[in-house]
């Protein structure tokens, strides 16, 4: 188990009571539990220590969970190489794991150990302890292998916090019945287009059955969909370079030795920190905002007009349905943009902040996403599991 | 409005009452007393109050005169009255009286100010606009603002002051003022020099002078006798806390003189600037040759307000058995130190060995520091017990120790670590036990330095610059060891460890010059091509000269204990060289360039240094401060080009919406009703637990500039 964790508790625990007792949740490193090493997976951070809990960690504490450990992750936790997300409880190990989810992260891990990956809708879950990179795009994602647990973490987790001044004064919509007769799902053409033959057929039947159930399903027209990609790197990458700027070895971070002042200090260290993809997409950033801003805020029109667009599509469906690839397991290290091609079917619900489901995809060729409007996350869980009960996805 | 017979606010007397006068200037302050409204007036003279009754000027006059605001330029006419028992201002000239207003004129209006101005002195208990609170660049570019400031009014009046003091008392000893060009040829003073491209003589430069130093002594040859200038120089020099790229220094030449001459004449002037700031200087000033400054003191701008001088004390150490010490002194190195009169209160052997034996010393580049606290007539420390009873009784000695002193000593090979470092520690000691008594101005003459050093080929170079006359003349120009023992005829002026300035007594024999240029190991023709103009010059009858520069600008900041020169320059160049005001400098355009030349003829029409030619990857990694290697420079470049696409799709699909940053709807959330305070955290100094280096309760970091 130890190539698992990074981190496991070893301080006596007496759980409180509550709804989670006796559920053993693991974090990753960019999850602060105060006393515990956080370095969020860089160099940066070698050595940092959490000095108090994150808010969602404080609630779940609260409610009797036990924070058992921390699991291997990405640098930053962007993209899934080198994280080991999802696989204690591919072996049972856990009841349920806290993985940031950036452009699809918690989602992708979730569906390569079998298990449900959850992104929450972005603005309901406090950011406060985590050590984020991209701060308008990235939530909380839940992973278990039972909607329920997803369910009943989200609600103690989500809600204001006086810590996090962005967090707007929304609160998730109840629940609302599932109806095979009458909830109706879109599927986005251009999601489905690039998929290979056999990728093909395994949605296809998929809807089929639920066709055959009675549902009615959509098809939908989403031209620009491919735009969502390139809008979350170009925006992505400006955040994070903007977010990098405190990883300065001043206070954290081990200092690049013998330099003689200011601008040395910062090149040398922050050079020695950050590993070759987080590299790229920082300088990527660093080009955005100091050479082609105003392509930057083009970027950030573009994502206004994508938002819109999406709100269209979940205003004419309840939910939206599209299949993910199953990541491969490459063996030397993915490129910025070989890595973004993993995420492209994910991502497009960090740009538009919507909460998105993937479920278990075992030995399927191909994984399975459920979104829904923002604020929607627990009638979204409720699908998830009348889809599982149903047998669907098998 | 006839201004001729406008009075100065500051300058109305309290038997002015019952007088009618015509004021101008701007509102400083004003306060609404229901109906009645008074206006604190300020002109350079100062400030007085000025009332706004309706019994006086009527109620529509009020009304109207109720729209002035902060820096309102104004004139009224009104009625001097006597303040009414019990509301005088003691905080202003003008407390007793105010003016009551018959005539209101708004010659100009202004928008609400960036920062406060009025320094509000005469409101109790209000913040004043001080320098301390205001970001110096926002001070800069609206320095126009920040000059209406009594502080900033009363800094360059009294610069102006100085100035003409100089101009009048050098008059009156016979010098006369010359102006030199600016647009000039670079001489050797060793700083980058500021060119100025020549549009008639393509891709040909002047350079700004660095100082007039050819010059001036080509005014001596000329015959002028005794010259002085308030020149204005510039050095292209990497950027230092208290310097700008332009400055102001006063120049002095004069013939058929010597140092005596010199150095009385400065004395005799240097007490009167600081005389203008009313500080009194005893003459004569301190003299130290180089030597001795740095055997005592450690650096070559001695800092006299305090003790705390050096101690040879190697030759009580040459039988010692402590290890260290001898291996120190078999390489030929050398033991100094400091005695602590008084201070083994303040300095606890934590403090000693924690603070200055691990960290302080270390990081003045000291190996280490043996330290000692005198008790009961015995030397305590650490490793006392390795020193002979005969060494320690030397110390004792040596040092004079008393009880309650601390000793501290630094041991290197090299001489120029233990001055340097123990330099260093001396400062470091006299801040913090407080040595130094604030007010306290030590003049001191630093004299007979080396003429030469030694350069890492194994010749030699010139210390100040080539034409400063050597103690003695009988040198043989290939014996560097010989070379390196002449001592030259300059001398500083050093105050409180800053120099102001320096000069030398020159060279006027021609043999003696190319004596001095055969040392330094230039032949004849590199020599002409130099300097060939100005050589010539000596072939026709040098007389003796020398003279001095002081760095005015330095001077004046001194006098006026402001906390940086800028505080005394109208309009300065902030920290990067570039000036928030005009915003120079500035790029200019293509035609400009093209008119000088310095547009690449016939190539692809880029500019000398211009973007294209520069590494994108390089800048990139500049300004974001993120060290690249060269095996990582292949895939960073790779990224650069797929940002550059994705750029141009952006630009391409931008559409007309306004940009988004967030999703949902925009919280702006206020922390009501809580107070600020300290994090727990820095409290108990976990926030500095993950740090990399700790000062004390501070983050440590390199310094901005090496």
């Amino acid at each position: 188990m130890e190539d698992i964790f990074s981190y496991r508790r070893e301080e006596s625990f007496n759980a409180k009571e509550g709804l989670l007792k006796d559920w053993k949740i693991t974090v990753q490193p960019n999850i602060s539990v105060a006393g515990w090493p956080a370095d969020a997976g860089s160099k940066a951070l070698a050595d940092f220590t959490a000095l108090e809990d994150a808010t969602i960690i404080d609630r779940l504490k609260n409610a009797g969970a036990d924070i058992c450990g921390a699991t291997k992750m990405s640098e930053f936790g962007f993209g899934i190489k080198g994280s080991k997300a999802g696989e204690a409880l591919r072996k049972k190990e856990v009841n349920a794991e806290l993985v940031l989810d950036l452009m699809g992260e918690a989602r992708l891990a979730a569906m390569r150990a079998n298990v449900f990956g959850f992104k929450p809708g972005y603005g309901i879950i406090s950011r406060f302890g985590l050590i984020g990179l991209i701060p308008s795009m990235e939530a909380c994602g839940i992973l278990s292998s039972e909607v329920s647990l997803i369910g009943e973490i989200l609600k103690i987790i989500a809600g204001a916090d006086g810590k996090d001044f962005c967090l707007p004064d929304e609160s998730l919509l109840p629940a609302v019945e599932i109806i095979p007769g009458k909830t109706k799902v879109g599927v986005i053409r251009e999601a489905v287009q690039g998929l290979s033959e056999k990728e093909n057929e395994f949605f296809t039947s998929q809807l089929g059955k639920i066709k055959e159930a009675g549902w009615k399903i959509k098809e939908l027209t989403f031209s620009e969909y491919d735009l969502c990609q390139s809008v979350h790197n170009i925006i992505g990458a400006v955040e994070a370079s903007s977010c990098a700027g405190r990883y300065d070895s001043v206070r954290y971070g081990k200092r690049a030795p013998g330099t003689k002042n200011w601008n040395e200090m910062y090149l040398q260290s922050r050079g020695a920190f950050f590993g070759l993809l987080i590299k790229s997409y920082l300088f990527q950033g660093a080009y955005f905002q100091f050479e082609k801003y105003s392509d930057y805020e083009s970027a950030c029109r573009i994502r206004k007009h994508l938002v819109r667009e999406i709100e269209k599509l979940t205003a004419q469906t309840d939910f939206l349905i599209t299949p993910v690839r199953m990541p491969k397991n490459a063996s030397t290290p993915l490129s910025l943009t070989e890595t973004y091609d993993q995420f492209a079917a994910t991502l497009f619900a960090n740009v538009a902040g919507l909460p998105a489901l993937c479920m278990p995809a075992g030995e399927n060729v191909c994984g399975i996403q459920i979104c829904g409007a923002r604020l929607c996350d627990l009638s979204l869980l409720s699908l998830g599991e009348y889809l599982c009960n149903q047998g669907w996805g098998k | 409005m006839d201004f001729s017979q406008r009075v100065f606010c500051g300058e109305v007397k309290t038997d002015d009452a019952g007088r009618d006068i015509l004021l101008a200037g701007w509102v400083d302050a004003y306060r609404d007393h229901g109906g009645l409204l008074f206006i604190h007036l300020r002109d350079r003279s100062g400030i007085i109050q000025i009332v706004f009754s309706p019994d006086v000027a009527g109620e529509n006059f009020c009304r109207q005169a109720a729209a002035l605001r902060a820096e309102f330029c104004i004139a009224v006419q009104g009625e001097v009255r006597r303040r009414l028992s019990g509301t005088e201002n003691p905080n202003i000239e003008t407390g007793e009286i105010e003016i009551f207003v018959k005539k209101l004129n708004v010659l100009g209006e202004s928008d609400p100010l960036p920062f406060a101005i009025s320094d509000k002195a005469m409101v109790a208990g209000s913040a004043s606009a001080g320098e301390d609170n205001v970001a110096e660049d926002l001070r800069l570019q609206y320095r126009y603002l920040d000059i209406r400031r009594p502080v900033m009014q009363n800094n360059l009046l009294l610069r102006h002051r100085i100035f003409l003091t100089v101009r009048e008392f050098l008059s009156s000893r016979g010098f006369v003022e010359v102006e030199t060009p600016c647009l000039t040829m670079s001489t050797p003073e060793g700083a980058r020099d500021y060119l100025v491209p020549s549009r008639v003589h393509e891709q040909k430069f002047y350079a700004l002078p660095q100082s007039p130093q050819l010059f001036k002594q080509l005014l001596m040859i000329g015959g002028m006798e005794r010259y002085f200038q308030l020149a204005r120089c510039f050095r292209d020099e990497d950027l230092r806390p208290n310097r700008q790229p332009e400055f102001t220094q006063l120049d002095i030449e004069a013939s058929f003189i010597d140092e005596e001459f010199l150095y009385d004449l400065i004395e005799d002037l240097t007490c009167r600037m600081f005389s203008i700031g009313g500080i009194t200087l005893k003459r004569p000033f301190a003299r130290m040759t180089y030597r001795e400054a740095m055997d005592t003191t450690g650096s070559d701008r001695p800092d006299l307000r305090f003790g705390l001088r050096f101690v040879e004390v190697t030759d009580l150490f040459s039988q010692t058995k402590y290890a260290i010490f001898r291996q120190i002194l078999q390489r030929g190195g050398c033991i100094k130190g400091i005695n602590i009169k008084g201070q083994s209160e303040k300095l606890s052997k934590n403090v000693l060995q924690n603070e200055y034996a691990k960290e302080i010393a270390p990081s003045f580049g000291a190996k280490g520091m043996t330290w000692m606290r005198a008790e009961e007539g015995r030397l305590e420390s650490n490793i006392v017990q390795f020193f002979s009873e005969a060494e320690l009784n030397g110390l004792k000695k040596r040092f004079n120790v008393e009880d309650g002193d601390v000793l501290i000593m630094v041991a290197d090979p090299s001489y120029q670590i233990v001055v340097s470092a123990l330099g260093q520690l001396r400062l470091h000691l006299a801040n913090r036990l407080g040595l130094i008594s604030a007010g306290s101005f030590y003049p001191v003459w630093v004299t007979e330095f080396p003429l030469f050093e030694a350069t890492d080929e194994g010749g030699v170079t010139s210390s100040h610059h080539p034409f400063t006359a050597p103690d003695r003349v009988d040198f043989d120009p290939k014996n560097v060891e010989d070379l390196l023992q002449l001592r030259s005829r300059a001398y500083d002026l050093v105050v409180n460890g800053e120099e102001l300035g320096g000069g030398s007594i020159r060279i006027n024999n021609r043999d003696l010059q190319r004596k001095i240029f055969a040392a330094l190991g230039l032949t004849e023709e590199e020599t002409k091509e130099k300097f060939g103009f100005f050589l010539r010059a000596f072939d026709f009858g040098a007389p003796p000269h020398g003279g001095l520069a002081l760095g005015m600008d330095r001077t004046v900041s001194m006098i006026l204990q402001t906390s940086s020169i800028r505080e005394v320059i109208a309009f300065p160049k902030n920290r990067s060289a570039a000036c928030p005001l005009t915003g120079a400098p500035s790029s200019v355009k293509r035609e400009q360039l093209a008119e000088l030349g310095l547009l690449n003829p016939g190539g692809e029409n880029t500019l000398p240094g211009d973007a294209h030619q520069e590494n994108l990857l390089d800048r990139i990694s500049w300004v974001s401060r993120i060290g690249a290697t060269a095996e990582e420079r292949k895939t960073l470049e790779q990224a650069l080009v797929q940002a550059d696409k994705l750029a141009i799709l952006a630009r391409e699909n931008a559409g007309l919406d306004d940009p988004l940053c967030t999703v949902t709807p925009v919280a702006n959330r206020m922390r009501e009703g809580a107070k600020e305070k300290r994090s727990i955290f820095a409290e108990k100094g976990q926030l500095l637990k993950s740090a990399p280096a700790v000062k004390g309760s501070y983050f440590k970091v390199n310094a901005v500039l090496e």
